[in-house]
């Protein structure tokens, strides 16, 4: 999953930016909203979490100006927490809204929630032929017990159990699950794959040449 | 009772009835009094026409004449008889009362009359058969004669003594005339009474009308209490009383108003710029603590947590200066400072920071003595000062005394304040460029403490800037 963070706060960017990452999100980062909306529009994200306080372009903006052309879930940031700030940002096409200050794992929550709506998927357990995928615990369960995988593997399960029926291309997959500061080769996608056959079955992950893969 | 007593309208009403009655009773009394003083008059004077008449028809029996009133000469060419003659005959020569006087003497009809003619000794000489009891005779007198009218019960009498030995007394029955007097007193009453309460009405609505005005203050004023402080009094005539209170009262709810809404929008910017930190302290934390960490990784979040618990105390600071100078109430201060030591002092502790910087801080400074209170001074200076090394460049400082008025500018030649920006600078948390910038160490209060210290001390100041330009602050305080 690849998240845009834009908040002009060096610490707050930095520190959101780190926990995410933690969580295995890929993470790309702007300190202002003109940075924000150009990265915004450029990459392909799952997330964006978007400060409403910023220099230059502010976040009521940036998502207005985003709105028509992409559909990227947004939760914004605010230290406005009047029913009319709310009503306004919501209304301006943003997807939920957090006042700050917050808790982290309540933003971890609803960024997870955001990225599951967002896949058409409701429960936060997904079950792919006999393994039980747990998005909030991040576990890997089949009828024998929990599944050793990397955060790395995990990831690429996980988009790709979100958009099971779709055959997901490998640039997609790259650009999902590398954010700007990885400088990984993309050939590391077929290693990752290959692990992920070995520990849960070759049947899982189809490959369609020339196309990318899906789980069924 | 205790509601009553304390509403103005019923002490108005009460205070109104109580006048009212003592004018009404003043003219009705004294009316009805009049009418009861003529009327005895009138009684005394019919009394005093039967009692000549009961005599003259007397005399004439003496005298032998006819006495038949109904003849036309009937008084004519009689020989005039003494009263001191008539006297004398009729103690010593007893007389027959004709019958037509002695009609009028008779009966006990409501309003009959009576007489009675007596010696000096009491001794009966002529009486009418309807005489009471309880007549009382005047003592002879020594010369001439004396005379007395009285009221006995519900009857009027005269008695009459004279010095040749005679009293009489003629009375009549004043019934009627008291039944008359007492229909008349009641219609005093009425009037009297129907004036009361027609004057009692008319102050009520009268008092009404006053209070009504009042009533709507009150109403408006209770609307304010209950937290709608955009309220006002709606004034219809400005210039009564009311009105005047009305405007000076909607003068008062509008500094509220003002005032309130200042310290609603200051709390609420406090807290909002309070927010930012806070949320970075909290996500640092929770970050550090889900797993063990390096040492070197706990070293930089902690420089973070630092680095931001610095930002709030500079803010918390500022807010207690802001909260400081707004606490104090306009006075004039009584200590007398040269701005221009003030601004030595803050140049020459300025001066290593411009320096790290590397920017020129210039004083050209001038003597400007003034009321002020050195030390709000020095923070005035000290915040236009480092604001001008933040925002601009090389500052200039200078001072001089100007017509009663000490006069200091700080200039720098920095990239100067868009005129949109120029109004609201001033305002708390205001800052040009939307971004917040409390990592970069001022807080955004700078200017509006300023402000603040500038009015408290009754001067002004003013922004003269041009984008691009240069910024320049001009302080005037009153000497």
């Amino acid at each position: 999953m690849r998240i845009l963070v834009i908040e002009d706060d060096p610490h707050l960017l930095r520190s959101l930016a780190a926990t995410l990452r933690e969580e295995n999100y890929a993470v790309d980062t702007a300190e202002d909203g003109e940075d924000g909306l150009y990265k915004a529009k450029e990459g392909d994200y799952d997330a964006i979490v978007l400060d409403v306080m910023l220099p230059r372009m502010n976040g009521w903006e940036v998502l207005t100006r985003l709105r028509p052309a992409r559909k990227t879930p947004v939760l914004m940031l605010t230290a406005r927490d009047t029913v009319p700030d709310r009503i306004k940002g919501l209304d301006a096409g943003a997807d939920d809204y957090l006042t700050k200050p917050f808790d982290i794992d309540e933003l971890l929550a609803r960024l997870r929630a955001l990225i599951r709506r967002a896949a058409g998927q409701t429960h936060t357990v997904l079950e792919i032929s006999g393994l039980k995928l747990d998005t909030a615990a991040r576990t890997v369960t089949n009828a024998d017990g929990e599944i050793a995988l990397t955060a790395r593997e995990y990831a690429l399960l996980e988009y790709l159990a979100l958009h099971r029926g779709e055959v997901v291309s490998r640039t997609t997959l790259y650009e999902h699950l590398f954010d700007e500061e990885d400088s990984t080769l993309s050939n590391l996608l077929d290693v990752h794959v290959s692990n992920l056959r070995k520990k849960l079955g070759a049947d899982v992950i189809t490959t369609r040449r020339g196309h990318g893969y899906s789980i069924a | 009772m205790k509601n009553f007593l304390q509403s103005l309208r019923w002490r108005l009403q009460i205070w109104h009835g109580l006048l009212l009655l003592v004018v009404v009773v003043g003219f009705t009394l004294p009316t009805f009094h009049f009418a009861r003083e003529s009327q005895t008059q009138r009684i005394d004077r019919d009394l005093g026409r039967m009692e000549r008449g009961l005599i003259r028809s007397l005399m004439d029996v003496m005298q032998g004449f006819q006495t038949d009133p109904s003849k036309p000469d009937y008084r004519q060419d009689r020989p005039f008889m003494q009263f001191s003659e008539f006297s004398q005959r009729i103690t010593t020569q007893p007389v027959q009362v004709p019958p037509t006087t002695a009609a009028q003497f008779h009966g006990r009809e409501p309003g009959y009359a009576y007489f009675s003619i007596r010696d000096k000794d009491d001794k009966i000489i002529l009486q009418s058969e309807n005489a009471p009891e309880d007549m009382r005779f005047l003592p002879i007198p020594a010369s001439d004669f004396t005379e007395e009218a009285r009221s006995i019960g519900n009857r009027r009498e005269t008695a009459r003594s004279n010095s040749h030995g005679l009293k009489v007394v003629v009375g009549r029955d004043i019934t009627p005339d008291l039944q008359e007097m007492h229909g008349m007193a009641t219609l005093h009453v009425l009037i009297g009474l129907g004036v009361w309460l027609f004057g009692l009405i008319g102050g009520w609505w009268l008092s009404g009308r006053a209070i009504r005005p009042i009533r709507t203050i009150s109403e408006t004023a209770t609307r304010i209490a209950e937290g709608n402080l955009e309220e006002r009094i709606n004034i219809t005539e400005t210039d009564s009383e009311l009105g005047q209170l009305s405007q000076v009262l909607n003068q008062t709810f509008e500094r509220l108003h003002d005032a309130f809404e200042r310290q609603r929008q200051f709390t609420a910017d406090a807290s909002h710029e309070l927010r930012t930190p806070v949320t970075i302290l909290i996500s640092e934390t929770q970050r550090l603590l889900k797993r063990e960490r390096t040492a070197e990784e706990y070293r930089e979040a902690l420089q973070t947590c630092g680095e931001t618990a610095q930002r709030m105390r500079r803010l918390i600071e500022s807010l207690l200066l802001l909260a400081r100078q707004d606490g104090q109430t306009r006075k004039e201060p009584n200590s007398v400072c040269d701005v221009s030591d003030c601004l030595r002092d803050v140049v020459s502790h300025l001066k290593p920071l411009a320096d790290e910087r590397h920017r020129q801080l210039e004083a050209k400074l001038g003597p400007a003595p003034c009321k002020a209170n050195a030390e709000a001074i020095s923070i005035l200076a000290t915040n236009l000062i480092s604001n001008g090394l933040q925002h601009g460049g090389n500052v200039t400082v200078t001072s001089c005394a100007d017509g009663g008025e000490a006069v200091f500018t700080v200039s720098d030649d920095g990239p100067g304040i868009a005129e949109a920006d120029q109004p609201h600078i001033f305002e708390r948390f205001y800052r040009a460029d939307q971004a917040r910038t409390g990592s970069s160490g001022h807080s955004g209060l700078g200017l509006a403490i300023t402000k603040a210290i500038v009015d408290n001390h009754g001067g002004s100041i003013r922004v003269i800037s041009k984008d691009g330009q240069g910024t320049s602050f001009e302080v005037r305080l009153p000497a």
